[in-house]
């Protein structure tokens, strides 16, 4: 299986203070992208998880990680 | 125009937009039914070529809104807005699907041509209207499945 990229993006909003729809608002996108980014449905592009996280104060690292599928080898 | 008002106009065009989509491929692949319809029944008249005028117009418009991202009148603020990167995303896999929409309905009419004579503008009409129609259909889907979740 692929490897999935999570993120921290709600815990973070919400730590804030933030809705979806400010949060989308302050990097210039709808408030869909933000809840499907947020929901792990769409994987956003660079530019946008840079523009996240610096709205969100957090280095990129800290909101977005790989989270890796184990092989059924186990390797 | 305050910022705030251009991201509600992005979010409620966008939802209007979701909405509209499949419908209006409904309308069109309709539209179709009537052509062919008229083909079968007689030879081509003079109404034929509004028919088929009104057609080609629509389908260009159909193309040029989603090549374009459509809202031609909408200022460059909300414009942006509704075309976000998901959005991009949405168009660009629905710009696969119609591509293999046209390409197997090339395929399947290749096959018909061996059974039966079928004229060249026929052909690109029903390669020209499977694209199309497909390709809004699965926009559609795509954008009403990220504002339900939303």
């Amino acid at each position: 299986m692929p490897d999935t990229l999570a993120n921290r993006l709600k815990e973070k909003r919400s730590e804030l203070g933030l809705t979806q729809a400010e949060l989308a608002e302050m990097v210039g996108v709808t408030r869909k992208t933000v809840n499907t980014v947020e929901n792990g449905v769409f994987i956003p592009s660079a530019l946008l998880a840079i523009k996240l996280a610096s709205a969100l104060n957090e280095p990129v690292e800290g909101l977005f990680w790989l989270e890796r599928q184990a092989s059924p080898t186990g390797e | 125009m305050s910022k705030a008002t251009a991201a509600q106009q992005a979010e409620h065009l966008s939802r209007r937009r979701a909405r509209m989509l499949p419908f209006l491929a409904v309308i069109y692949l309709t539209q179709q039914a009537t052509f062919f319809s008229g083909q079968a029944s007689a030879g081509v008249r003079e109404v034929d070529h509004v028919k088929i005028s009104a057609w080609l117009v629509l389908s260009l418009v159909m193309l040029l809104a989603l090549a374009t991202n459509g809202f031609w009148f909408r200022s460059k603020e909300v414009r942006d807005l509704i075309d976000d990167e998901l959005t991009r995303a949405h168009r660009s896999d629905a710009m696969r699907v119609g591509f293999l929409a046209a390409m197997l309905g090339a395929i399947g009419l290749y096959v018909v041509t061996m059974f039966e004579v079928v004229t060249a503008r026929e052909a690109i009409h029903v390669i020209l209207s499977l694209g199309l129609a497909a390709a809004f259909v699965r926009f559609g889907m795509l954008e009403r499945r990220a504002h339900r979740d939303a």
